[in-house]
Formats: structure tokens, C-alpha cells, sequence
């Protein structure tokens, strides 16, 4: 009885976390180059009841759930016109190599701006690299063309915050890089809505479940044996 | 559990900062030579989520907005006739003296004349180097070639300098369409020869007034949407309250 207690518990922690995910992703709904995430619950392992004495199986038990798996949705976002000479927007797959204070990291965000020494930088001022690594010069017209900005195939990219990724990289992209756009969030407002809903329902139904069992143990504790 | 509140928190500061900058962009559709603010924006770390995921899983911070400077694309060109008035084509900016003697740099060629003959802006900054009109020379008999050289009367007296900078996002706002350069954008050098001054005209404000409105509303849904989200945490945050009965 009292397992059941922890079993419900730890399916409101885990739509804790899977709405903590969520209240993210809606927060990056207008951030450039963004990925949503994508979770599975998975649960615990379960236990085979037995009984004791006779030896008899009675059936397995399931000790609760949680989120088990975070998978970054590579999926291009929409493309966006700015008309901005140092905009880029990678079509395909890819990502922009930039030389971070840690070491090169990667991003889909092109909002890029030139340096007082006129190399391609990030908004936080990190270079952008070249498809040779080097950084990238800008033009005295203050334009780069999209074939100057490498491209990399990224292998278990992983999000690490300010736009940018950490991942293996696996050689230069086929991907063509667009001059004067921008990739939008691919953040999908509709089913991340229905995904937060579907979770405070959840939530909410543990609750419930808890809140029965609390009462099914008060009534054994205190009715039983009443006269 | 508060994390996730945050989260969703910075995405609303975060849209209001851009709408903020589009409102301020709607205001100056009409003013000289006007650039239009930029807004990027940047996700937060992650942190572990605790309990309720395994130790891989982390949920972010939520976003945050900075200003990305202005988009620095051409206006267009406002023919008014007026002697003094000059629009800037291409990459470039006048240089001008501030009153407290700082140099700045201005795209807004709406000039006048100073009691001294002094060529200076409407906010009355004396353009660097100065340009002195001989005593006696009305603004209508001034020429200004699209190279900044100025001649009265088909005599030269003065030319003037278009510079530009290898960084202009980075330029400081000293006032309204007056900037000051510092480390970050680099001094101001000689602009390119395709920088020209266009006499008799003035350069429109480049806020284009319908992408403006789009994005606005853009970003009031955006605001919405993570308000939804903190309404949502704050719902499970009481429905956990109502678990102790």
C-alpha cells in the first residue's frame, strides 16, 4: 500500500521534470536556431511478487517511472528573411563551427557580426570558423559569401547552452549556407501547448491517485477495529 | 519544480525586451536616417532536473534577449530640396563634435547654418573638420558633390568626410542618431569610394513598418505563450500543495 505512495510520487516527479523541459522549450519559442527537446519515461525496473511460503508467483510490480532519455530534435526550423548582410541560415543539416572560450563548439544560430579586427564573430563574440577553421574575414563591402563559413556534420550533438553545442564533428556538411536569413525556432507551439497540457493532466492524476490511497490508509487506520 | 517557473519567466522578460525594441522601431518609421534596433536571443544552460529524470537529464534555464545593435541597411532616399540636407548612400557616417568635445559619428544630414557661417547638424554639432561658409554666402549657393567636397559659387571651401567603422554593431547611441565608437567597433577610418552624399535629399528611417508589426505580434505571442507556461507550473505547484489534505 504504502509502495503504491512512491510509485504515484514518482510519476509527478517526472512530469516535474518533463514540464521544467517544456517551460524551456517555450521560453526559446523566438530563439534562433533553437532545438526542442524530445523525452522517454521510461519505467523502473519491475519486481516478480512471490509468496513466501508456497512459492507461487502472484505478478509483477512496477516500482514508478521516470525521464530516462533527452533527445535533441535536430530538425531544421523554418527559414526567415532579414535582409541582413551578415545573416546566415544553414538549408540541411549542419552546423556552424565557432571557436569558444572552451574550445570549438557549434551552432545553428547565424546571426553573426564583424569583430573590430574584421573577422565573423557571434553575438557573444566568439569566431566564427571557415571551412578551412580559420576564422572568417569579412569583405571591405561587409558582406561574406555563404561558401566562406564551414559547415560540420555533428555526431551526438548535445545542447550546452548560449545557442551552441558540444558533439563529435564528422567532416564538412553538403548543406548550402544562405546569406541575409535566418533559421527560426523549431519550437512547435501547437504540440509543445498539448505536450504541457497532457503533462499537468498527468500530474494532476497522481495527485489524485495519491491522495486515494492516503485516504484508503486513513481508513484503515482508524476504522478498522471501530465499533 | 521553481526552476521550471523561472524558465518560463525569462522567456516573458525576454519578449518583452524585443518588443520593447520594435516598439521604439515603430516610433522612428518617420525619423532621419533612422536604423532599426536587433534583438537576438540566446538559450540558458542546462541543470540537472532532479528526481524526476535520470542523471543525463537536464532541463534548461530559459532564454534571455540582448540588443544585436541596429541593422544598418540603406533607408531610402527622401528628395527635399533644401540646400543643406545631405543623405548618405552606401556605408558611412559624418563625423561631427559633440559640446562636450567628444567626436561622433551621424547618418542624419539634415544641416543648417550656425550665426558664425559653421556648417552643423539640427542638434547643432559642428561637422569634423568644420565647414565655414565665406561671410556672405547664402545656403542656396551651396554645392555639395557626391564626394562631400562643398563649393560656394563654384569655389571649394571645404569637403565633407565620410568615415565608417569595421564594427558598426557595436557602435554606442550618444544621442538620438549620433553614435561614438569605442574598442569594440573599431576607430573611424576613411569610408569606401562607393560611399556617396546625395545633396537636396534626406535618408528615410529603415524601419520597415509592416516586418515591424509582424514581429511584434510575433513577440506578444511569444510572451503568451510563456505565460501559458507559467501558469501551467503554477497550477502543479498548487495541485502539489493539495496533496496534504
Amino acid at each position: 500500500m504504502e509502495r503504491g505512495l512512491y510509485i504515484a510520487a514518482s510519476g509527478m516527479l517526472a512530469e516535474q521534470a518533463r514540464q521544467d523541459l517544456i517551460s524551456h522549450d517555450l521560453a526559446n519559442a523566438s530563439t534562433p536556431g533553437y532545438k526542442a527537446d524530445r523525452t522517454t519515461t521510461k519505467s523502473f525496473s519491475e519486481m516478480l511478487l512471490r509468496d513466501a511460503s508456497s512459492g507461487q508467483p502472484i505478478g509483477a510490480l512496477g516500482l514508478g517511472a521516470r525521464i530516462d532519455k533527452q533527445v535533441t530534435d535536430l530538425t531544421p526550423g523554418p527559414l526567415r528573411e532579414t535582409g541582413e548582410p551578415l545573416d546566415f541560415a544553414i538549408q540541411g543539416e549542419g552546423f556552424f563551427a565557432v571557436q569558444g572560450k572552451n574550445g570549438v563548439r557549434y551552432t545553428r544560430d547565424g546571426q553573426f557580426q564583424v569583430s573590430a579586427r574584421g573577422d565573423l564573430v557571434t553575438t557573444n563574440g566568439d569566431a566564427v570558423l571557415g571551412a578551412g577553421g580559420r576564422p572568417v574575414r569579412v569583405g571591405d563591402d561587409g558582406t561574406v559569401a555563404g561558401n566562406e563559413i564551414g559547415v560540420t556534420q555533428l555526431d551526438a550533438a548535445k545542447r550546452a547552452g548560449e545557442n551552441l553545442f558540444t558533439g563529435t564533428a564528422r567532416g564538412a556538411s553538403k548543406a548550402t549556407v544562405r546569406v541575409g536569413a535566418l533559421e527560426g525556432s523549431a519550437v512547435d507551439p501547437i504540440t509543445t501547448m498539448a505536450d504541457m497540457l497532457g503533462s499537468l493532466r498527468a500530474f494532476e492524476a497522481g495527485q489524485r491517485v495519491i491522495t486515494t490511497i492516503d485516504a484508503t490508509l486513513s481508513k484503515a487506520a482508524n476504522q478498522v477495529g471501530a465499533l | 519544480m521553481l526552476e521550471g517557473l523561472r524558465a518560463a519567466a525569462t522567456g516573458m522578460t525576454a519578449q518583452q525586451q524585443r518588443m520593447d525594441a520594435l516598439s521604439n522601431d515603430i516610433a522612428n518609421v518617420n525619423t532621419t536616417a533612422y536604423k532599426h534596433e536587433r534583438t537576438s536571443f540566446r538559450d540558458l544552460v542546462a541543470s540537472p532536473t532532479g528526481l524526476g529524470g535520470a542523471e543525463q537529464v537536464g532541463a534548461g534555464a530559459g532564454a534571455a534577449a540582448k540588443s544585436a545593435g541596429r541593422g544598418w541597411g540603406q533607408g531610402g532616399l527622401q528628395a527635399t530640396e533644401q540646400p543643406l540636407d545631405v543623405a548618405i548612400q552606401g556605408d558611412g557616417f559624418l563625423q561631427v563634435k559633440l559640446a562636450d568635445g567628444r567626436t561622433a559619428l551621424t547618418r542624419s544630414g539634415s544641416l543648417h547654418v550656425d550665426a558664425r557661417g559653421r556648417v552643423a547638424t539640427s542638434e547643432g554639432s559642428l561637422l569634423q573638420p568644420p565647414v565655414t561658409l565665406p561671410v556672405g554666402t547664402s545656403p542656396s549657393d551651396v554645392q555639395i558633390a557626391s564626394d562631400g567636397t562643398v563649393s560656394a559659387q563654384g569655389r571649394p571651401i571645404g569637403r565633407m568626410v565620410l568615415v565608417s567603422v569595421t564594427s558598426p554593431h557595436k557602435l554606442d547611441d550618444a544621442s538620438a542618431g549620433v553614435y561614438t565608437t569605442n574598442a569594440a567597433s573599431g576607430p573611424p577610418r576613411a569610408a569606401g569610394g562607393d560611399t556617396t552624399l546625395a545633396q537636396g535629399a534626406l535618408e528615410a528611417s529603415n524601419v520597415d513598418l509592416g516586418d515591424a508589426m509582424v514581429e511584434l505580434m510575433a513577440a506578444q505571442r511569444g510572451f503568451q505563450m510563456a505565460s501559458q507556461a507559467v501558469r501551467s507550473q503554477d497550477e502543479m505547484l498548487s495541485i502539489a500543495n493539495g496533496l496534504k489534505q
